[in-house]
Parts: C-alpha cells; structure tokens; sequence
C-alpha cells in the first residue's frame, strides 16, 4: 500500500503523461483492470446504475454511488476517479459528496452542468444549469476537499445544448474556479476533440465512449493532442453485455457452452487474492510443538 | 399477509373510522420502539431527526437511501403503522417511482411527498420553491402507479400556501387527491381560519403537521380533531425532547463533573426490557440444548 495520496498519484502521471482510466462499477472489475497494468481506474456511473439493475437515468443516490466507489477502492490499490453526476443537489450537497467520496480513498470525482435529475452525456434532452450555478458549485467542490490533492474535474455537457464556444468558455471558467481538470464532454467533431486541449487553459479529460457522439480517438491520438486524462467508461461493461448475453444464448440452445474464461475455480480465486488469504490461515497460529511431531 | 400488509390495511381502517390518529415522530430504533410500547396506532419517521440523528441539518442533504435504510429499522423496530417523510420523492416521476419502491419494501405504511423543488428546505422555513401543479400532479401519479400494496398509503404534501396563498393550496390538495393520492396534507397553515377552513375544502382525508415553534398557531390536538382532521403528526416531539433533555444533563455532568444520576432506579435490565430482553432471552433455551452441548 503506497500511502500517497491517490490524487497526487493522478497529479504527478499527468505531469508528462496521460492518464488512462478504463471503468469499472465492481470489485472484479477493478480488480482486472489493475491486473492488466493500468494505473489508474475510472467508476462510471451507467455501469454502476446497471449492476443495481438501473439505467442510467439519475435514479443512483450519492450513497449508493459512494458506496460503490468504497467496494471499489478497497479491491484495488491504484488511484480511482469517480462519476459524482451533478454533486447531488446545490453546494450543500456537493460540499457531502466531495466529504463521502475523498473518505472513501477516492482519487478524483467529475461533476457536471447538467440539471437535476441529470441525463447520460450522450443522450439528448440535457437541462443545463447557468454559469454563475455551476462555477458555484465546483468552487464548492474545492474548498470542501480535506486534501488539497484530491482531484477536482469539471463536466460540462453544454456543447449539445449551447454550442462549442460556451462549452470552452466553462471549460475555462470552471478551472478559474478552482477546478483541476477539465472535462469537455461529448465533442462532435474531430476538430472539436483537437481544440479542446488547445483552447483550455488546464488539464482536460477525454470521454472514450463507442457509438457516442464523440468520433472514435485512439488513445495515442489523445495524448497527442494534449489531453491530460482520457477514461473508458463503458469498455469492460459492454463487454460484459456481450460475453454474457453470447454464452446464455448458446445455453438456450441446450448444448453446455464454454466459458470465454476457461479456468479451473482455483484460477478463478487466484485473480482475488486467494493466495494471499490463504496465507492467513497458518500465518498466526503457534509454530508446532516439538514433542508433538517427536 | 405480512405484518407490512397488515399494519396498512390497519391504517386505512382507522383513518375511515371516527377520531383521529395521532402520530408523534421518531427517528431511530429507539424512539419508534418507545412510541410503539407507548401504545400508540402510528409512528412517524421525521426526516429532520433522520438528518440530526446523522449528524445533518434539514437542508437535503440525507439522500433516499439513508431515509429509506432508516424507515425499515423504524418499521422493524415497531408494531404500529409507520408513516415516512419522503421530501420531494428526490427527483423526477422515475425517482418518485423508484422511492415509493423502496420505501414499500421497507415494510412501512406509506410516505408523504411535496411540491418543493429539489434541493427542498424545511416546510417551517423561508424561502421555498415551489413546483407547478402539473409536474406535482405527474409526481403523485407516479407515486400512486408505483404502489404494489393499494393499500400503501400516498399522502401528498404541499408547501403553496407561504409562496402561492391558502387557494392555491386547497386546489393543489384536491388535484392530488383526483391524481390518486389517499390523504393530503397542507403545510403551515397561517391562521386559525385558514386550519379550520382545510379539512372544510379539501374534499378527503387531511393530515395536521404539529410544530413546535413552526408557523401554524398554537393549538390543542382535541381541537384539531373536532376541526375534521384524521391525522395528526408530531414530528419533533421527542427529537426536542431528546436534544434539550441531553444538553441539560450533560450540562450538570460538565459543571459538577459527577453524573446527576437522576434515573438511578432504572437498572441496566430494566432499560434492556424495553427493546425485547425478555424475548430474545427466551431464544437462549427454547430450542433446548444443542446436541453438541448436551454431551
């Protein structure tokens, strides 16, 4: 366990690199994104409302998301950046949910524009807050932070409604007041998602999302172009989707299907730290008597 | 049918029947077990003292799953119907589903829910915003739409009169009631007349919000009875009476720095007696001796 904080890890890998986040909404899903090597993990909120049997709709509570970001911050040891939708309400809210999640080990949260109840970025129909509300809010978010390197990123999804202009003039609004990174969300253009890091005056974030209104980027092409920090959020959900969905198929066939994940249970465990707990069972008890084996 | 169901259709009973119920406020296993031992027909779970009880002002800041995680310790803890505060519903028709869900899983009698916007502020405070009629009216069909128990009770609350005048809150009390809703409760009635005048107007059962030191006049619960009211709540009945108790005696305890023991003739089992000692201790031999013991 390194006892750096986990937003001052974030902080020293965008120095001269970018961070790439991939969701998770579990332990095994965070668990396997630090297994492949990644350093840092991202909790998306559509992937924590589906695992409660939700859409994406804003019908997750701050407790039930904080409580999700608990589970996951304790199965991995890695800074975790976290959806905190709209801070929940106005800046008494948001001022709780930053207290909630930096508690947590939590090393970054992302707070957006949007109304309340708030929409997914890549669907239509967003409300928008003003200005003045949000800049208010995210001046809320930093100064309710312990820690001043708990990380602090500012959402806007006003492109859509608005227009780029505005979305930018947020951007930088939102870094004035005390935001440490900018998150730009659902650009529609590629030349959109190349100026973005040029006309932001800070660390911007880049919403990797397949099939949304974003042109797909190649992770190298972000860096490239200057973002700072460029998340995942639905590439292991989907994947889930998909890999389950098939192999139930199959099974309605009535043919025994094989898993993609062809391992022995013991394999299964070792990806959770069996090993490691199973170390535990010997580690205290008293060494054996002498005369006992005599 | 489960004790929840029960405990409902008692509810619906008694509010069709004579008099009026009166339900003072709990918020926690605690108050509602002593409410309940009390005998009374129904508990209240005050969202104030669910939001001090953790430590929070009433300035929305408990969020859905706290109040509902608290409402199933409270009916857990009770044997009388359980009514629940439940704000704005926290949110659009899909959260006011969602919550109606949850707070009926919970096993309490049912929930009241208010034309406030989001974030909501205390009804006995200023400066409240007010939805309008159509989205509360949509919210309380949601609510009515989402019950699995007809007999889970919808109460629709409305703050208008202090922004919008007695009129407006009348109307709004009876569009909820033709929306589905079963009982109305109109907030901080500001005269005498105007409390008299509610259960006159509001054609169905009307819910009387007790607050000490809030904007509603003074009064006698017989009086509000005889007015025609069905129900009254009395939310921070013991939460005042649980602060001002505790700062007095911590006060002697701080400037005599020795315990005033002033309910010394309460012994620890008496105290346990209260919260079912006596039956749980039962479970202890019941059953007999385990098989491995008994050897």
């Amino acid at each position: 366990m390194s006892s750096t904080h986990p937003g001052a890890r974030l902080r020293e890998i965008m120095q001269n690199d970018m961070v790439v986040a991939p969701g998770c909404y579990d332990g095994i899903t965070a668990k396997l994104i630090q297994a492949a090597g990644h350093h840092a993990a991202y909790m998306t909120g559509a992937g924590t409302s589906a695992s409660l049997g939700y859409p994406d709709f804003g019908l997750i509570t701050m407790t039930e998301m904080v409580d999700n970001a608990a589970r996951i911050t304790r199965s991995i040891d890695m800074p975790l950046i976290c959806d905190a939708d709209t801070g929940y309400g106005n800046e008494l809210n948001v001022t709780r949910m930053i207290h909630e999640y930096e508690r947590k080990g939590v090393g970054a949260i992302h707070m957006e524009d949007q109304g309340f109840p708030k929409k997914c970025g890549h669907l239509d129909d967003k409300e928008i807050i003003s200005r003045e509300e949000y800049f208010a809010k995210i001046r809320a978010a930093a100064s309710a932070r312990t820690s001043p390197d708990f990380v602090i990123i500012a959402r806007t999804d006003s492109r859509a409604v608005i227009g780029f202009d505005e979305a930018v003039a947020r951007c930088n609004g939102a870094l004035e007041a005390g935001a440490d990174v900018a998150f730009f969300e659902a650009a529609q253009t590629i030349e959109e998602v190349e100026k973005v890091p040029q006309l932001v005056k800070g660390p911007c974030l880049l919403n990797i999302v397949h099939r949304g209104k974003t042109p797909k980027v190649e992770l190298s092409e972000a860096k490239a172009m200057g973002y700072k920090m460029a998340i995942l959020p639905s590439l292991l959900y989907r994947n889930i989707l998909g890999a389950s969905e098939a192999i139930l198929k199959e099974l309605a066939t009535g043919k025994m299907p094989t898993p993609m994940g062809d391992m022995t249970p013991r394999e299964g465990f070792n990806k959770f730290g069996a090993n490691e707990w199973d170390a535990l069972r010997t580690a205290f008890r008293d060494p054996p008597k002498r005369d006992a084996a005599e | 049918m489960t004790k929840a169901e029960e405990l409902r259709q008692k509810f619906v009973a008694m509010i069709k029947a004579d008099g009026m119920i009166t339900a003072p406020g709990c918020y926690d296993g605690l108050t509602a077990t002593l409410i309940s031992s009390a005998g009374f027909d129904c508990a209240y779970m005050t969202g104030a003292g669910t939001s001090i009880a953790k430590g929070f002002p009433d300035f929305g800041l408990m969020t859905m799953t706290e109040m509902v995680a608290n409402a199933e310790v409270i009916a857990n803890a009770s044997n009388c119907p359980v009514i629940c505060d439940a704000d704005t519903g926290y949110g659009n028709e899909l959260n006011m589903t969602r919550t109606v869900h949850e707070y009926e899983r919970a096993g309490v009698t049912g929930i009241h829910i208010e034309d406030q916007g989001f974030p909501k502020k205390c009804g006995h405070l200023d400066d409240k915003e007010i939805i309008p009629i159509e989205d509360y009216v949509a919210k309380i069909r949601a609510a009515v739409a989402a019950r699995r128990d007809p007999n889970f009770q919808i109460i629709a609350r409305t703050d208008a009169r202090a922004p919008l005048g007695f009129e407006e809150a009348v109307h709004r009390g009876n569009a909820s009631l033709e929306a589905g809703a079963d009982i109305v409760f109109l907030e901080a009635p500001q005269t005498m007349d105007e409390l008299k005048a509610v259960p006159q107007q509001v054609k169905g059962p009307c819910l009387f919000n007790y607050v000490e030191g809030g904007k509603t006049p003074p009064i006698d619960l017989k009086t509000v009875a005889s007015m025609g009211f069905k129900i009254s709540i009395l939310p921070g009945f013991l939460l005042r009476q649980a602060i001002l108790s505790c700062e007095e005696i911590l006060g002697e305890l701080k400037s005599s720095g020795e315990p005033p023991n002033r309910y010394s003739h309460v012994s620890v089992r008496d105290m346990f007696n209260r919260f079912g000692a006596n039956e749980w201790d039962k479970l202890r031999t019941e059953s007999g001796p385990t098989k491995q013991a008994a050897e």
